[in-house]
């Protein structure tokens, strides 16, 4: 069964690459790598951008109103995953779907304050760099988390959720499942 | 695997990582500048500059030497290293430069 559209796939692989790329290519003492490194910035800030709006207009599991739960839901997930008891969700889990907000949110405010620290107006305004350090830092521990509730989840469920957000497919409901 | 089983190692990557990137000088050029008593002021490389016609943003230490954020004085964006003995302009790439 379709759940990732095309436009969801390519937004997360591609803010995937550019954040991968973008951490490795920080702090480099080439000019080359710094400008692609910039560059990187500006990508997953299009891609951000799009994916935000994507998430209002795109298709029903692209949607933050599918997939952002209200805190009591976040909790009662949260203990049934402890007792593991929590049932299979074909979109994003609620816990899964914070993630992604955590994700993007933190993914934006890192370009923004990498891009700001190389205008004009800010060049050398030391909390701007201090703040694009930490939340990149932040990005990459928030992505590990990510990876680890994915590897989790995948192995609990039996599906490899990686593999789903590559062909957009995930096995069909069965009785308790929410889709 | 269990819960404690690997969020322990992910938390000490992620704690390694950080104190590692701490660390490290990850500046353009180190300098030779020995001991800070013959050090000259901030504020005369920063005069010295702004005679050049540049937009000084702020000036610290890195790797020895005074690192710069100015505007230069065609208004380009520059981030560059002095000797803060000598005042004279440390290329990129120099070690222990000495001025």
């Amino acid at each position: 069964m379709k759940i990732w559209d095309r436009f969801v796939r390519v937004a997360h692989w591609s803010l995937a690459a550019s954040v991968l790329a973008a951490w490795i290519t920080a702090e480099s003492k080439l000019k080359s790598v710094e400008r692609l490194h910039e560059w990187l910035g500006y990508v997953a800030l299009a891609v951000i951008g799009l994916r935000f709006a994507w998430g209002w207009i795109g298709p029903r599991y692209a949607r933050f109103g599918q997939f952002v739960a209200a805190p009591l839901r976040v909790l009662a997930y949260a203990k049934a995953l402890l007792r593991g008891v929590e049932p299979r969700y074909l979109g994003h889990n609620p816990l899964g779907g914070w993630m992604i907000v955590a994700l993007l949110a933190t993914a934006a405010l890192a370009s923004l304050t990498g891009w700001l620290s190389v205008t004009d107006r800010f060049w050398g305004v030391e909390w701007l760099q201090e703040a694009h350090e930490l939340l990149g830092n932040g990005l990459i521990a928030l992505a590990a988390f990510h990876v680890a509730g994915v590897v989790y989840t995948s192995w609990r469920q039996r599906e490899n959720l990686a593999a789903a957000m590559v062909s957009g497919v995930k096995r069909p409901p069965e009785p308790g499942d929410v889709a | 695997m269990s819960k404690k089983g690997f969020f322990a190692p992910l938390c000490a990557t992620a704690a390694f990582a950080l104190m590692a990137s701490g660390a490290q000088a990850t500046g353009f050029a180190t300098c030779d500048a020995g001991p800070r008593e013959g050090w000259q002021p901030q504020d005369k490389l920063s005069a010295m500059l702004k005679e050049k016609g540049w937009q000084v943003r702020r000036i610290k230490e890195d790797g020895g030497c005074y690192e710069v954020y100015a505007l230069d004085e065609k208004g380009q964006r520059t981030e560059s290293y002095f000797h803060p003995r000598t005042l004279a302009p440390v290329p990129r790439g120099a070690k222990d430069h000495k001025g």
